[in-house]
C-alpha cells in the first residue's frame, strides 16, 4: 500500500474553496484521502513554503491524431528543435510546435499537468488519435469529437429530429471512443467541399438547407438531452476574419435559453485570440475583446479559453478547412488540406508570430484582454490552443503575464504602437493571484469538462492523487514585480505526482506510467437508434470509403479506458 | 598565426560527424587538446586522433587560424559548421554539409563536396574546386530559408536543387547545374555558366542568370525585353507568377 503525506504546503484547491491554507494532503493507493495514519512506509514530503495545487488539466490542446501528424510531416524543420536525448526511463524527444508523442507526455508532466484533452477528433480518424494517445506517456487523456459539418448531423437538424441527432452523437462518441461534442465552423467544413465557406450564422450550407445557427442550437439541445458531462465545444464561424466578434457574441446569444442538464455552461467557445476581432479588414483590424468580456460578465452560460498567442513558431491546425486555405494564401506559405468524407474538412498551416507585426501584436493582446476583463476567473481558461496560438510549453509565460501588469508593460514596449491604440491592454491593471491561476490551469478546466466528479482538478477526498508542488513561496514572492521568478517556478515544478506516484522531481521525469483515456458512453432509446442505424447503413453503403463494421474504434486501441455513462435521465 | 594540419590516417565506412572541426574550436588549443576533440563515428563517440595525424604550428585567435586537411575525407560530414572566422583548406574531397550554417571565414575544397555544402550559411565564402552534390546552399528539410548570406563558388558541376529556398547571398556555378536550381528563391543571386533545367520554380524574389542551355523552363514566367549584361544579351523573364514572385531570370540568347 503506497502512502504519501505532503506536509505544510500552501494549498490552492479552488473546487474545494481552499485558498492558500497551510495544510497536509494525504494520499493512499493513488487517491487523495482525508488523512492517513503514519506508518514507517509512509513517504513524507515537506512542502512548507511551497505551493500545492491539483495536477494541471488542459481542456483544449491538439496533441494527437491525423492533424498533428500532418504538422509533423510538413514541418521536418520543427523536429530540429527541442531535441532531448533518451535517458534510462525516457525516450528521445524532438520538436517544438509538433513534438513527438513521447515529448507531449513528458513536457506536460514537467509543467505539472496530468490530464490533457485533444480538442478535435474526426470520428473517421479516431483510431489514429487513440494510437497516439497510447504512445503519450504519463498524462490522462480524452478527446472531443467533430460533429459540426457532419452529413448525419445536418440532416437530423434539417428534419428537426433532435432525438435522432442525440442518437448519432451517442453513436459517434462510442464509435470514436470520444468524450464530447466539438463543433468547428459549423457548416463551413461541408461548404469547403465545394470550394466555399459559410458567411455567417444564418447562411445556408450548400445542399443541406440548414444554417450554422440551426446546427449549433440543434447540437446544444441534443448534448443536453444526452446529459453529457461536457457542453458543446465551439470554434465559431468566421474565425480568423476581422469583425468576427459580432458573430462570436451572436453565437453566445443563440444559446441563452438552452438549459444545461447539469451544473455547468451550455457552450464552451474556444480560442478567443482568434475570434474577438473588430475592424472590417486587416488595415483597420482591432481588438474587440472588451465587447466579448462585457457579454461574458453578464452571462454565465458561456465559458471560453484564451488560445493565447505566443511569439515565434506555431503550427495552426484545425477542421476549419476554408479558413486555413485563406491563411495559406495570405501568408504565401505551405498548407495541407484534408477532407474527412461525410464528416468534416481540415487544414494545417505552419506560421510564425512576429513582434511588431501589428496584427500579431493585437492578437497577442486579445487573449490577455479577454482573460483580464472577464471578472469571473472560472469563465476563461488558460490555453494557447496548442499549437495554434503557440506550444503549450509556454503556459508559464502566460501565467506570468496574467499575474503581472509590469510584465505586460515590459512586453508591450517591444510591440507596435498600433497594438496600444487598438486594444485596451495597456489600461488594464488587474493582476491575477495564485487562486485565480489554480482556477485557470486546472479547477475550471476540470469543471468545464465535467471531470470533477471523476477525480480531476481538485484535492478533495477520493480525487485522483494528481498533485503538483511548485517551488515558490507566495508569502515571499510579489508576483507582480517578480514575474521572472513566477515563470521559472511554473516552468519547473518541484514535484508532479500522478496517481500518487512521483513522475517529475525538480524538472526531471522520474517515472513514466501509462495514462488513462476517458470516454463517454451515452445510452439512447432503442427506437431512436433504430431510425439512426437505417440512415447510417445507407450512408456507409453509398458514400463512405470504409464499411460500417470496420468503422468503430475497437477496445484494444484504447489503453486504460475510463468509461463515463451518460444518456437520457 | 595558428596552422593545424590534419592528415587522414584511417577512413571510415560509416559517416563521421565532425562539426567540431572549425577554426573557432581549434584556436588557442594545444596539439593534445585538438587530438582529443570529440567526433562521432555513427553512434560511437570518438576523438580526432583516431582518424587524423595532427600537426600544429603557433597559437592564435580564430581569425588567424588555418586548418589544412591533407587528403580526401569522403565520409567526414559537417566540417566547418557554424564557423565565424579563419580558414579551412581541404586538399581532397569532403562529405555532406561542409560549411553548414557558416557565418564567416573561408573554406576551400580542392576536390568535390557532397550534398548540402553551405547549407543555411549566413556569411563567409566556400570555394569548391571540383563538383558539388545536391542542395548546394539550400535549407534543410522543411526550412523556409536556405543560404542567407556569403558566397559559394563551384568550379565544376552541381546536382539538383542548388540554392533551394535561398534567401540571400550568392552562388556561382562555373559548370552545369542539375534540375531546379534556385527553386523557391527568396532573394539570393545564382549564376550558372553551364546548362541547367527548370530554373527558378516558385521564385519569389532574387536573380538567376544562366549562360548555358536551359532544357525546360517553367511556363509561369513572364517574358520581358532583352537585357545586356557585361556584353552578353539575355532573354529576361520575371516570376514565378505562380508564387506571385518578382524574381528575375536571365537566360543567354
Ligand atoms: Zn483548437
Amino acid at each position: 500500500m503506497s502512502e504519501l503525506l505532503i506536509k505544510n504546503g500552501r494549498v490552492f484547491d479552488p473546487i474545494n474553496s481552499i485558498n492558500g491554507d497551510i495544510m497536509d494532503i494525504a494520499i493512499k493507493n493513488g487517491k487523495i484521502v482525508d488523512d492517513i495514519s503514519l506508518s514507517p512506509d509512509t513517504k513524507v514530503i515537506d512542502a512548507s513554503s511551497m505551493i500545492v495545487m491539483p495536477g494541471g488539466v488542459d481542456a483544449h490542446s491538439h496533441i494527437a491524431g491525423s492533424k498533428v501528424n500532418s504538422g509533423r510531416i510538413m514541418c521536418p524543420n520543427d523536429s530540429r528543435s527541442g531535441i532531448e536525448k533518451r535517458t534510462k526511463i525516457t525516450r528521445p524527444c524532438s520538436g517544438y510546435t509538433v513534438p513527438n508523442t513521447f515529448a507531449m507526455g513528458y513536457r506536460y508532466a514537467k509543467l505539472g499537468y496530468t490530464t490533457v484533452f485533444e480538442a478535435a477528433i474526426p470520428i473517421l480518424h479516431a483510431r489514429h488519435t487513440h494510437e497516439e494517445f497510447g504512445d503519450i506517456p504519463i498524462i490522462d487523456k480524452g478527446g472531443l469529437v467533430l460533429f459540426g459539418s457532419n452529413w448525419q448531423v445536418m440532416e437530423a437538424v434539417r428534419e428537426n429530429d433532435i432525438e435522432k441527432l442525440a442518437a448519432y452523437i451517442a453513436w459517434g462518441l462510442s464509435a470514436s471512443r470520444g468524450y464530447g461534442v466539438k463543433i468547428v465552423n459549423p457548416g463551413g467544413g461541408e461548404a469547403w467541399g465545394f470550394g466555399k465557406n459559410v458567411s455567417g450564422l444564418h447562411d445556408t450550407v450548400p445542399n443541406f438547407d440548414v444554417t450554422p445557427a440551426e446546427i449549433i442550437t440543434g447540437l446544444a439541445k441534443a448534448n443536453e438531452m444526452l446529459h453529457l458531462p461536457h457542453s458543446i465545444h465551439l470554434h465559431c464561424n468566421l474565425l480568423g476574419k476581422p469583425g468576427n466578434y459580432k458573430t462570436t457574441i451572436e453565437t453566445m446569444k443563440l444559446l441563452e435559453n438552452i438549459k444545461p442538464s447539469m451544473d455547468r455552461q451550455v457552450v464552451h467557445i474556444t480560442h478567443m485570440t482568434f475570434n474577438a476581432w473588430g475592424g472590417t479588414n486587416w488595415g483597420d483590424f482591432e481588438s474587440k475583446a472588451d465587447a466579448v468580456a462585457d457579454y461574458l460578465n453578464q452571462h454565465d452560460h458561456v465559458t471560453v479559453d484564451m488560445g493565447q498567442l505566443i511569439f515565434g513558431n506555431a503550427t495552426t491546425m484545425t477542421a476549419d478547412g476554408p479558413m486555413q486555405y485563406a491563411n495559406a494564401r495570405l501568408l504565401a506559405t505551405k498548407w495541407t488540406n484534408g477532407d474527412v468524407e461525410l464528416e468534416d474538412a481540415s487544414g494545417v498551416v505552419p506560421l510564425s508570430y512576429i513582434r511588431k507585426m501589428y496584427i500579431h501584436d493585437i492578437m497577442w493582446a486579445v487573449g490577455l484582454e479577454v482573460a483580464l476583463l472577464t471578472k469571473n476567473p472560472w469563465q476563461v481558461l488558460l490555453t494557447t490552443d496548442h499549437p495554434n496560438g503557440g506550444p503549450f510549453v509556454n503556459y508559464p509565460e502566460v501565467i506570468a503575464l496574467l499575474m503581472s501588469a509590469r510584465k505586460r508593460e515590459e512586453e508591450m514596449l517591444k510591440l507596435s504602437n498600433k497594438m496600444r491604440d487598438r486594444t485596451t491592454l495597456s489600461g488594464i491593471e488587474r493582476e491575477l493571484d495564485w487562486y485565480d491561476i489554480a482556477i485557470k490551469t486546472r479547477a475550471s478546466h476540470a469543471k468545464i469538462l465535467g471531470l470533477t466528479d471523476h477525480g480531476k482538478g481538485h484535492l478533495g477526498a477520493y480525487a485522483d492523487a494528481d498533485v503538483t508542488i511548485y517551488h515558490i513561496n507566495p508569502d515571499q514572492v510579489d508576483a507582480g514585480r517578480e514575474h521572472a521568478t513566477v515563470k521559472k517556478a511554473f516552468e519547473k515544478p518541484a514535484y508532479t505526482i500522478k496517481d500518487g506516484e512521483f513522475v517529475v522531481r525538480n524538472g526531471e521525469i522520474t517515472a513514466t506510467p501509462e495514462g488513462r483515456t476517458f470516454w463517454v458512453n451515452a445510452s439512447v432509446p432503442e427506437e431512436d437508434n433504430t431510425r439512426l442505424m437505417k440512415d447510417l447503413r445507407l450512408k456507409f453503403r453509398k458514400y463512405y470509403s470504409i464499411n460500417l463494421a470496420n468503422y468503430m474504434v475497437q477496445d484494444n486501441y484504447v489503453k486504460h479506458p475510463v468509461v463515463i455513462k451518460a444518456g437520457g435521465s | 598565426m595558428q596552422t593545424v594540419t590534419l592528415i587522414p590516417v584511417m577512413q571510415s565506412k560509416i559517416s563521421i560527424e565532425a562539426e567540431t572541426i572549425t577554426p573557432n574550436n581549434f584556436a588557442g588549443k594545444t596539439r593534445e587538446e585538438i587530438e582529443n576533440i570529440t567526433i562521432w563515428e555513427g553512434n560511437h563517440k570518438t576523438r580526432l586522433f583516431e582518424f587524423f595525424k595532427i600537426a600544429l604550428e603557433g597559437k592564435d585567435s580564430p581569425e588567424n587560424t588555418k586548418i589544412i586537411i591533407n587528403g580526401s575525407i569522403p565520409r567526414v560530414k559537417r566540417v566547418g559548421e557554424g564557423m565565424t572566422d579563419g580558414m579551412i583548406l581541404i586538399n581532397g574531397d569532403v562529405d555532406m554539409h561542409v560549411g553548414a550554417k557558416m557565418q564567416g571565414g573561408v573554406i576551400t575544397v580542392k576536390g568535390n563536396a557532397d550534398s548540402w555544402a553551405g547549407r543555411e550559411m549566413k556569411g563567409g565564402e566556400i570555394i569548391i574546386g571540383g563538383d558539388a552534390g545536391y542542395y548546394l546552399g539550400a535549407g534543410y528539410r522543411g526550412e523556409s530559408c536556405g543560404m542567407r548570406g556569403g558566397k559559394i563558388i563551384v568550379f565544376g558541376d552541381v546536382k539538383d536543387y542548388a540554392g533551394e529556398h535561398i534567401c540571400g547571398g550568392e552562388i556561382l556555378i562555373k559548370g552545369s547545374a542539375g534540375l531546379m536550381p534556385g527553386i523557391s528563391n527568396n532573394g539570393g543571386i545564382i549564376t550558372i555558366e553551364g546548362n541547367t533545367e527548370i530554373p527558378g520554380a516558385e521564385m519569389k524574389k532574387g536573380t538567376i542568370k544562366i549562360n548555358g542551355v536551359v532544357e525546360t523552363l517553367v511556363p509561369s514566367y513572364k517574358q520581358e525585353d532583352d537585357e545586356e549584361i557585361d556584353g552578353i544579351v539575355y532573354n529576361k523573364y520575371t516570376g514565378d507568377v505562380v508564387a506571385g514572385g518578382k524574381g528575375s531570370l536571365y537566360i543567354k540568347k
